[in-house]
This record gives C-alpha cells, sequence and structure tokens, in this order.
C-alpha cells in the first residue's frame, strides 16, 4: 500500500517545484518516511518519466554530475488529482470502518 | 546471448563501463551484481540499448558524489529494487508466456 | 509446450488424470480459465512440476467451489489470471528461479560488502 502512496507523494512534491531525486527523498524523510531511500525515489522517477506525467532536464550541479530535474506537465497534473481522489476515497473507507469499532 | 552480442564492443557499452569503473569499489560490487540479476530476468529494455543501466549509474554517481554509503541509496533489499525498476517491463519469459497463449 | 509433456513420473500421471477428470466437472468459463491458470503456473515451476501438485489442489478447489455459487470464473478470479497465478504460485512459496536469482543478487552483495 505505501508504494502507491509514495508515487503520489512525490509526483505532489513535483508539482510544487522544479526538484531532483536526492531532494525529494530528504523531503520525504524529513516527513517521517524514514526508510525511503534514493533508489526508493528513483524507480517512482523512471515510472513517472516513462508514462509521460513530468518533464525532466539535466543542470549542472556544483557538486558531483550533472543532475536530473523534474517538473510536473499537464498530464501530471491530471494524474495527480485521480490520485488525491482516489486517496480521499480510500481514506474516508477506513475511517468509516474504524468507526464501526465500538 | 542476444543481449550480449548487441552490446558488448559497442562505443555506447564501453562508454558505459568506463563510467562504472570510475565508481568508488562498494558501487561497483553492487552496480555489477544489479547488472548480472537484470540480464538473467531480462527485461526488454535491456536489448533496446544502455538506457536502464546507465540510468542506475546515475544514481550511484549522485550518491558517490555526496559521500553516501551504497546500500543507503539502494536500500538493503537491492533485489527489490531491482524489481521495482523493472516492474512494468516485460521480460523475455513474459513474451515467451504470450506466444505460448497465442499458439493455442 | 502441454503439460503432460513435462510430467514425468507415472504416479504423477495419475494425479493429473484425477485433476483433468474434476476440470471436466467445471462449467466452460472455468475450464478455460484453468487451461490459462495452468500454463502460467507452469512459470513458476521447476520442470517436474512437483511442487505445483498442492497448489493445483487447492486452485481446482477454489474453482469447484465458486462455480458451485454459482459465481462466474472472472468474477471468482478477478480477471487477472496471471496475477492469480503470482499470488498462489507465491502464497505456496514454490521457489521460482526469479526467486533464486534475487536471493543470489542480496547474498553476493552482503558477502563482497561484508569485512
Amino acid at each position: 500500500m505505501l508504494k502507491g502512496v509514495l508515487e503520489g507523494c512525490v509526483l505532489e512534491i513535483i508539482s510544487r517545484k522544479e526538484t531532483y531525486g536526492y531532494e525529494i527523498t530528504r523531503q520525504l524523510n524529513a516527513l517521517g518516511f524514514s526508510d525511503v531511500v534514493e533508489g526508493t525515489v528513483y524507480t517512482i522517477l523512471v515510472r513517472l518519466e516513462k508514462n509521460k506525467l513530468v518533464e525532466t532536464t539535466k543542470k549542472p550541479s556544483d557538486m558531483g554530475p550533472p543532475r536530473k530535474f523534474f517538473a510536473i506537465n499537464d498530464a501530471g497534473r491530471e494524474e495527480l488529482q485521480r490520485i488525491w481522489a482516489k486517496w480521499a476515497f480510500v481514506s474516508s473507507k477506513i475511517n468509516e470502518l474504524k468507526e464501526q469499532r465500538t | 546471448m542476444r543481449i550480449q552480442d548487441m552490446i558488448e564492443g559497442r562505443k555506447e557499452w564501453r562508454a558505459h563501463m568506463a563510467r562504472v569503473k570510475a565508481l568508488p569499489q562498494d558501487y561497483q560490487i553492487v552496480y555489477k551484481e544489479i547488472q548480472r540479476y537484470l540480464i538473467k530476468v531480462g527485461p526488454v529494455e535491456l536489448s533496446e540499448g544502455t538506457e536502464l543501466l546507465s540510468g542506475i549509474v546515475d544514481l550511484f554517481e549522485e550518491g558517490a558524489a555526496g559521500g553516501q554509503y551504497v546500500l543507503d541509496v539502494t536500500g538493503r533489499d537491492v533485489a527489490a529494487f531491482c524489481d521495482e525498476l523493472i516492474k512494468d517491463s516485460k521480460t523475455y519469459a513474459d513474451l515467451y508466456q504470450e506466444y505460448l497463449e497465442q499458439k493455442k | 509446450m502441454n503439460f503432460w509433456e513435462k510430467i514425468t513420473g507415472s504416479d504423477m500421471k495419475k494425479e493429473f488424470q484425477a485433476f483433468e477428470q474434476r476440470v471436466q466437472k467445471l462449467p466452460a468459463d472455468y475450464r478455460a480459465a484453468w487451461e490459462q491458470i495452468n500454463t502460467n503456473l507452469w512459470a513458476h515451476s521447476d520442470f517436474t512440476g512437483r511442487n505445483l501438485m498442492p497448489i493445483f489442489d487447492g486452485v481446482l478447489g477454489l474453482l469447484e467451489e465458486t462455480a458451485a455459487e454459482g459465481q462466474s470464473v472472472v468474477e471468482a478470479l478477478g480477471g487477472d489470471i496471471k496475477g492469480f497465478c503470482l499470488a498462489v504460485a507465491g502464497d505456496e512459496g514454490t521457489p521460482t528461479y526469479r526467486d533464486k536469482w534475487r536471493a543470489q543478487l542480496n547474498n553476493n552483495i552482503a558477502r563482497k560488502l561484508g569485512k
């Protein structure tokens, strides 16, 4: 379940500002997803790019190799809306189930 | 093996391996094991060029430049990382399976 | 490749014949699904198929039950036969080549990185 949620999180982070893998990973770590590593985010980014939900640009970095930056596109924004709609549905159902507990 | 024939000896492949050799030792070890695994599993992307593999080198170069330990980049379960990477890809086994179904 | 061709021992032949008789009693859509499941499950097996026997038995049992309840096969399996097979084969802990390679990959890395 976490995998699907993470994809939404990564796309959400990208939608706010053009960014790159390392930064996204640190942001997720700071959010409390402490076992998310670069590799996890990388596989998600590869998929987002393959599904044409993001645009990429290579930019030189002051340290190490050039970095690949990701920016959301229109298809990505639509997908993000779908993801959050789905999430709202799932979480409302889970809450409903929890409240049935007496 | 077909993939090897296609990529071995080609300039692109040599350039790719040169980048691998420039990685720190621990990254090289993990990279080589990943490559071996991917060739066995056989996602179709492997025969379409070095994109899948060079993407991993991109990731590793960045991690190495940041001074990270390799398993902190891939996660402890490297196989899970690989599987996630080729989750949507067809493998040769899948293609064979489809062929069998069509033949029926 | 037909699964009969892959079978070695005669003890297994008997078991497969028993399976086949049970399959014949299923409705047509179930029989068609069974054919597909068969092919798919072999992908998760060694070549003798011995480790598949309990899985075949379990899956047939499930098909018989749901057919008896009058459900369609699509309702019963969710339409994704390949996914279904992956899940059952995984549940039974059938070691596949892919699993072996996976373990090899992680073990090699642990060994070579470990000081």
